[in-house]
């Protein structure tokens, strides 16, 4: 089929949508690093280990099916590697990202002797500083990706190590999370001083504080106080969008998300486990609302039950009050069919469009 | 000798120890078991299985969560390592033979270690594979297990797609064995497309579906 011409390029559409001008169609959001390595004949592991060539092959990709904002690099292990661990790169049919090997903390005392990382050296920041330089020469917008407070400290000890502390050793925890806090807030800094504030949109993501690992009362005591600290220290630097992939179940963390700042307008992606009215209740009149397409129905649903998804999800969401972009609910899953990729891009074309 | 009085007593306390997930008197009750006794093996059923029952309810009425979870198995486990090496023989029947993993390609198995945590609580004899298991690694444990049920895990799309060559390998091996699928990214309707036996959307209903699959 031939799509309806665009009548704003990608940038102008993006830039209107953050300074809330009217934009021609809903735009087309990637998370999509593992599908683009597939697409362009690459290891997904070099999407990781190559700022160039994963640049490259998201570049490509996007051209190919009609995304929106630009190429992006980070991953859900963030933390383990920058904080002294080890981590692997993805290899075989089944591995999507990098994975932790040893974390770097192991046992309570290793605690105290933790060291924030050097932002210019540590794990894959020199990698990642290459990548957005590759943005900063295209003129996409420049991201910094990493986890979000709580996240990276179950990256530092692992994730069941930080939940039995919470209940046995809740100091330790929190001497994590200050560190987890801390670094970010540097991580944001050098990025800020490096390409300017008005350039970067920091990407925080939160798979470990879903509700299928904690409380919202967990939630309100270990996670939010601190993404409320990185966020106004982050915002006071001059950034003007932050952009949360609140991933997974958290549903019942949404009235907590919902006192997080993520500037004007913030930058909300959820998972399909949120409907559209509980993302318009909570974040519409503050964020885009970026999703939430499940990646279930993109991996292994007819093109038919995929582009129904997709057009009522752009019914529903469409209209919300600062705007929304389409994209999978988390990383769009590597063996996607190629024909369901560009469903997604038609269900825009049909249905995406503001008169 | 312990009245009966006494003996529901200790046993409730222990039920009470590990739902409050305190380790050290779990630990203590468990040796009052001795010191009085009373049955281990029914201390370890009423006692020890009887609380995490408990606590497998309170996290499906979502007042407890992963954090509650693992510690009250670290206090039902501090209660089993003083009672184990006092059950009879005959007491050591159980209730089926699981071998589970998170399948190759997935390093996330806190969902697994749940799993683990309630069929072990149920009586059953587990053996676990651990994390990113290759599909001939599952068809080789089970051959030598030789175990009911094999459950399958799996947090990834991605690596999800690797449970259909997985439960065909193993049925190849041995068309009797059942398996078991679970974690975030699968449902009912992928479970039966992949040819699993059932599908539990959580660790509690995985013990529940287990059984029913064993009869």
């Amino acid at each position: 089929m031939s799509m309806r011409p665009d009548m704003m390029s990608n940038k102008e559409r993006i830039d209107a949508l953050l300074k809330g001008r009217p934009i021609d169609r809903v735009p087309h959001f990637p998370f999509i690093p593992g599908f683009c390595a597939r697409n362009v004949g690459y290891p997904i592991a070099v999407m990781y280990s190559d700022a160039g060539k994963s640049f490259d092959a998201q570049q490509k990709t996007m051209e190919q099916y009609g995304f929106d904002w630009g190429p992006l690099y980070g991953y859900a292990s963030y933390g383990t590697w920058e904080f002294g661990g080890t981590i692997k790169m993805p290899e075989g049919d089944y591995e999507q990202a990098p994975a932790h090997v040893t974390f770097p903390v192991q046992s309570e005392a290793d605690v105290a002797g933790l060291q924030l990382p050097d932002v210019k050296k540590a794990g894959c920041l020199p990698t990642a500083m290459a990548f957005s330089h590759l943005q900063e020469k295209s003129d996409t917008p420049i991201s910094v990706i990493c986890g979000g407070n709580f996240t990276i400290a179950g990256n530092i000890c692992s994730v069941e190590t930080l939940c039995r502390w919470m209940l046995k050793k809740p100091d330790l925890v929190h001497a994590l999370l200050r560190l987890a806090t801390d670094h970010i807030v540097d991580l944001v800094r050098y990025w800020v001083e490096t390409f300017g504030a008005d350039r970067v949109i920091p990407q925080m993501w939160e798979p470990s504080a879903a509700n299928y690992i904690l409380s919202p009362k967990q939630f309100e005591r270990f996670v939010l106080p601190y993404l409320q600290e990185s966020s106004e220290k982050i915002l006071a630097m001059g950034v003007k969008h932050i952009l949360y992939h609140i991933c997974g179940e958290q549903n019942a963390n949404l009235p907590y998300w919902a006192q997080v700042p993520m500037g004007d307008p913030g930058l909300a992606s959820l998972g399909e486990e949120v409907d559209a009215d509980t993302a318009i209740k909570y974040f519409g009149d503050t964020c885009v609302i970026i999703g939430n397409i499940d990646g279930k129905v993109i991996l292994e649903g007819t093109p038919e039950s995929l582009y129904r998804l997709c057009t009522e999800t752009i019914a529903k969401l469409k209209h919300a009050p600062r705007g929304y972009m389409m994209c999978s609910g988390c990383e769009l899953p590597p063996a996607s069919p190629p024909y369901n990729v560009y469903v997604m891009r038609k269900a825009i074309n049909d249905a995406g469009w503001y008169e | 000798m312990a009245s009966e009085e006494k003996t529901r007593e200790i046993l409730k306390a222990i039920q009470d120890a590990v739902v409050g997930y305190d380790e050290e008197t779990c630990e203590r009750l468990c040796s009052s078991v001795l010191e009085e006794g009373i049955d281990p093996h029914r201390a370890v059923v009423e006692g020890l299985t009887g609380g995490m029952e408990r606590v497998g309810e309170l996290y499906n009425s979502q007042e407890y969560f992963v954090p509650e979870l693992l510690l009250c198995a670290d206090a039902l486990n501090a209660g089993l390592n003083v009672l184990k090496p006092h059950l009879k023989i005959e007491d050591a029947a159980r209730k089926g033979k699981l071998l589970i993993g998170v399948v190759e390609g997935d390093i996330h198995d806190i969902g697994k270690n749940l799993v683990r945590i309630m069929f072990e609580a149920a009586g059953w004899d587990v053996y676990d594979l651990g994390n990113n298991v290759k599909i001939e690694r599952f068809v080789e444990e089970q051959k030598k297990a030789n175990t009911d049920i094999v459950a399958l895990s799996a947090l990834m799309t991605t690596s999800m797609l690797a449970m259909p060559k997985i439960i065909g390998a193993l049925k190849a091996q041995n068309p009797g064995v059942k398996v078991l699928v679970g974690g975030a990214p699968l449902s009912q309707e992928i479970a039966q497309r992949y040819g699993a036996d059932a599908y539990a959307p959580d660790a509690v209903a995985a013990v529940k579906r287990a059984a029913d699959l064993i009869g």
